[in-house]
């Protein structure tokens, strides 16, 4: 059973005392299966927020279907198994991050030490723990977003849909973030995800799908796509000049031909965080 | 869809409001019968405040300028207030009360003791204005209360000390001593005045051996005097009189 | 691919899929209590603080009446102020919430929880309720402390002229004290007053579902209030019940059939001012005004509702 399946999906919005209309999504038709980190990805306007909210039940498709585990999207019951972190969340600001769990596990029927646990479990998980009794209006982005993170998983979703879940988050901030969606895939969890951050998306997506003008342009596995056939990268280290020399004569007798060679550079993101907050050892 | 479902609950709310309406107005609720005329004296914003539920607020508004208006004897100014506040709340006894006490006693009271008009009749005619005036707002007042004593009680107090017209005080006290929560003296007021309606003497005569067998607590001063004088008018036999002891009547003369 | 810098931990496997519950008073009630305190803290309790002083003050500067005309004015003024508040808290409260969490994109997180939209509505609107049931609560406490004080003032110099009166006098007088201030009758028409602010939350609740912004929706609400503080007038104007015949143009009437049916009766809700004059109301006719402000609650949020179930979000 495929953990998002949508079928054919079109949606136009009317635009009310004028004749035209926009049509946000035509034809659209993928998969996500369980246990995938999918990116769904295109540029402001293509469709990405309408498809997800969709997917969500929040907005009702024209045409097509949309299901979560086998259940249509407009049965409020296919979200028990949804968590989303919309877009620039801002939550109940005079609730402390506590109560803010506390109110999402609950809506979610979870209730007394089941409730309190779980909350623990999450402010854990997502470093929360020291401003549990805090209010969110005293939150940073970055905890903001996290705080969005644990109240998605709250009922333990085996999906989680996540809009931008690191727009306008510091770099450190942003690496915990990437690095708790990975731990999720780990435990089985799949995650739909949109964001422009291109190179983040490099790092954790398996599948992404790319939408233009409410159309899927492409899709399919990352690596796939992006890896370029033709050619092939190889990192040598402690390699002596003599050695160098070897390997481009024994090249320059095959077909194949040097593109470029220079010392690899590590990220700039590596650089400042290993500036900012060097490792503790 | 929402506005096929309010049409329907409109038709079907429509007769229980129309119903719950009459209910109330035959309660005695939502005294005022808020015309334009109101209007007009009131003011726009005091009308949409009436209008908005806040009559008695705007009642009191108006009560305390009459308040003022008294502190400087400026007697038409708190008429016309005056029938503005009970056309607001009709129901409000203590209005009509108090508005007649002020044009029956006080208006009467300053107009015949104006120093700025020499002829004594002038003034006894205004002040006689001023008394019907007082009678006017008791009277209406009742017709807006038939169902509480206070105004039928001084609508008497009126007759009987300002227009000294006893027979109709013994109707109105009688009426007043009728109700469950009048006080006892209004009974007896009744037969009092009675008393001093000519051609119902007897009728009186009756009525206060009536209350005098009712008990001691009936057997006041006055009671005794009345029973006595009317003993002697309408010549009582003897065997058939009451004994009226001389200790019980009263010490001071009682004002005719 | 970069790899987690989380230390590693048992990938635990996920729990089996819950069975959906339909309908959870649970869910409402959390929705309730969250809206409630949030109504809270946006500081609306200082509206009682100017309450108090109103009432305080209002008592103060009438020493030159007699003690019935003072308590009537405590009374009138206490009331009008309860019925005006109550009303502002109903709709200014009301108008912000659906607003709000739509801005915030709070609404977006619980309605993609397997809340069903109409609970999320009855927990708003009973988050509402409930602050205005405490704000009527604590007013009426404030109204019977000051009333308390005014007339234990006022049997004290009763008492202190005892000795002029009289008899039967004093006792008359005591009586008319205690007819004055606080009595039982004065409760339904509170709770009419808290009828009448339910019915206006419900319905800026309706207004809030399809209006552009909440400035709009506070303004449409007030208008509501005076058109159905008028609503009477026009349904007799129309049936020509007391205006002798009824209006003449087809237009006219179109408009009074309307104002008649879409707009409530506010008037029927307003019947402190006659119980402060002494008319006390009997329980079948509180009982049934109240059930009337009830359905029109209930209506109301229905109609919210179809409007906010095919709301786009």
């Amino acid at each position: 059973m495929t953990a998002i399946s949508i079928k054919n999906l079109s949606k136009v919005f009317p635009i009310p005392f004028r004749r035209e209309r926009i049509t946000a999504v035509r034809h659209l038709s993928l998969d996500v299966e369980p246990g995938q980190v999918y990116g769904l990805l295109g540029p402001n306007g293509s469709g990405k927020s309408t498809t997800m909210k969709i997917v969500l039940g929040l907005v009702s498709p024209s045409a097509g279907q949309t299901e979560i585990f086998g259940r249509d999207s407009r049965e409020v019951e296919s979200r028990e198994e949804v968590g989303f972190l919309p877009e620039n969340p801002y939550f109940y600001k005079f609730l402390t991050g506590e109560e803010t769990l506390h109110f999402y596990g609950k809506i979610c029927g979870l209730k007394g030490a089941k409730l309190k646990e779980r909350t623990s479990e999450l402010l854990n998980l997502v470093g929360l723990e020291h401003a549990r009794d805090r209010r969110l209006g005293g939150y940073s982005k970055g905890m903001l977003q996290r705080v969005g993170l644990a109240q998605a998983l709250i009922q333990q979703p085996r999906l989680l849909v996540l809009d931008e879940p690191t727009a306008g988050v510091d770099p450190a901030g942003s690496r915990e973030i990437r690095d708790l969606i990975l731990d999720f895939k780990k435990r089985g969890i799949t995650v739909l995800l949109c964001s422009h951050l291109l190179s983040q998306v490099q790092e954790i997506c398996d599948r992404i799908g790319i939408l233009h003008q409410g159309k899927l342009v492409r899709e399919g596995r990352l690596d796939e796509l992006i890896s370029i056939e033709s050619q092939t990268e190889i990192i040598l280290e402690n390699a002596t000049p003599d050695v160098l020399a070897q390997v481009h004569a024994l090249l320059s007798k095959s077909g194949a031909r040097v593109i470029s060679e220079r010392k690899p550079q590590t990220t700039l993101e590596n650089f400042f965080l290993e500036v900012t907050n060097p490792p503790k050892n | 869809m929402v506005a096929a479902v309010l049409l329907v609950f409109g038709a079907i709310k429509l007769p229980l409001e129309l119903e719950l309406t009459a209910e109330h107005r035959a309660a005695f609720f939502h005294g005022a019968r808020l015309n334009l005329s109101l209007r007009q004296q009131i003011g726009q914003a005091g009308f949409l405040a009436a209008l908005g539920g806040f009559r008695a607020l705007v009642a009191d508004g108006l009560w305390i300028q009459a308040h003022i208006d008294w502190t400087r004897t400026e007697w038409g100014k708190m008429l016309f207030l005056f029938n503005n506040v009970t056309a607001l709340e009709p129901r409000n006894v203590m209005f009509w009360d108090m508005s007649a006490w002020h044009m029956a006693y006080n208006a009467s009271a300053a107009a015949i003791n104006d120093p700025t008009e020499p002829y004594l009749a002038v003034r006894m005619r205004r002040q006689h204005e001023y008394f019907m005036i007082g009678r006017d707002l008791l009277v209406r007042g009742v017709q807006n209360n038939p169902d509480k004593y206070k105004l039928y009680e001084s609508l008497a107090t009126v007759d009987r000390d300002k227009l000294e017209d006893h027979c109709d005080a013994a109707v109105e006290f009688k009426k007043a001593g009728s109700f469950p929560d009048s006080p006892d003296y209004n009974r007896r007021f009744a037969a009092y005045e009675l008393a001093h309606c000519p051609g119902h003497e007897m009728e009186a005569y009756k009525e206060l051996v009536r209350l005098y067998n009712m008990g001691v607590n009936e057997r006041l001063p006055t009671v005794y005097k009345e029973l006595k004088d009317l003993q002697e008018e309408l010549n009582i036999p003897e065997a058939q009189r009451i004994k009226i002891p001389e200790s019980e009547l009263p010490k001071h003369k009682i004002p005719p | 691919m970069h790899e987690s810098t989380l230390p590693a931990r048992e990938t635990p496997s996920l729990p089996p899929t819950p069975r959906h519950v339909f309908f959870s008073p649970s869910r409402i009630w959390a929705i309730a209590t969250n809206t409630q305190l949030e109504l809270y803290r946006l500081k609306v309790f200082y509206f009682l603080l100017i309450f108090a002083l109103l009432i305080i003050g209002s008592s103060a500067f009438m020493i030159d009446f007699t003690f019935q005309e003072q308590f009537q004015l405590i009374k009138d003024v206490s009331l009008g102020a309860m019925s005006i508040f109550t009303w502002l808290l109903a709709v200014l409260a009301t108008a912000m919430l659906l607003p709000k969490d739509i801005e915030d994109r709070t609404l977006y997180t619980i309605l993609a929880k397997p809340v069903p939209r109409f609970e999320y509505l009855i927990g708003k609107l009973l988050g509402v309720l409930l602050m205005l049931l405490v704000s009527t609560l604590l007013m009426s406490v404030i109204f019977v402390i000051a009333l308390y004080g005014r007339e234990q003032m006022a049997i004290g110099d009763t008492m202190r002229a005892a000795s002029a009166m009289m008899p039967g006098q004093l006792q008359s007088q005591l009586n008319d004290i205690k007819e004055s201030t606080f009595t039982w009758s004065l409760i339904p028409g509170i709770i009419l007053i808290y009828i009448k602010a339910a019915l206006f939350a419900s319905l800026t609740l309706f207004i809030s579902t399809f209006a552009s912004s909440w400035i709009f929706t506070i303004m449409v609400s007030v208008a509501c209030y005076f058109i159905g503080h008028l609503q009477g007038v026009a349904r007799d104007y129309w049936l020509g019940n007391g205006f002798g015949s009824p209006a003449a143009s087809p237009l006219a009437r179109i408009f009074l059939a309307l104002v008649a049916l879409i707009f409530p009766d506010l008037q029927l809700f307003n019947l402190v001012d006659d119980i402060v004059a002494g008319n006390s109301i009997k329980m079948e006719l509180f009982a049934k005004t109240a059930a009337l402000g009830g359905l029109y609650t209930c209506i109301y949020l229905l109609v919210a509702y179809f409007v906010f179930a095919s709301k786009e979000l």
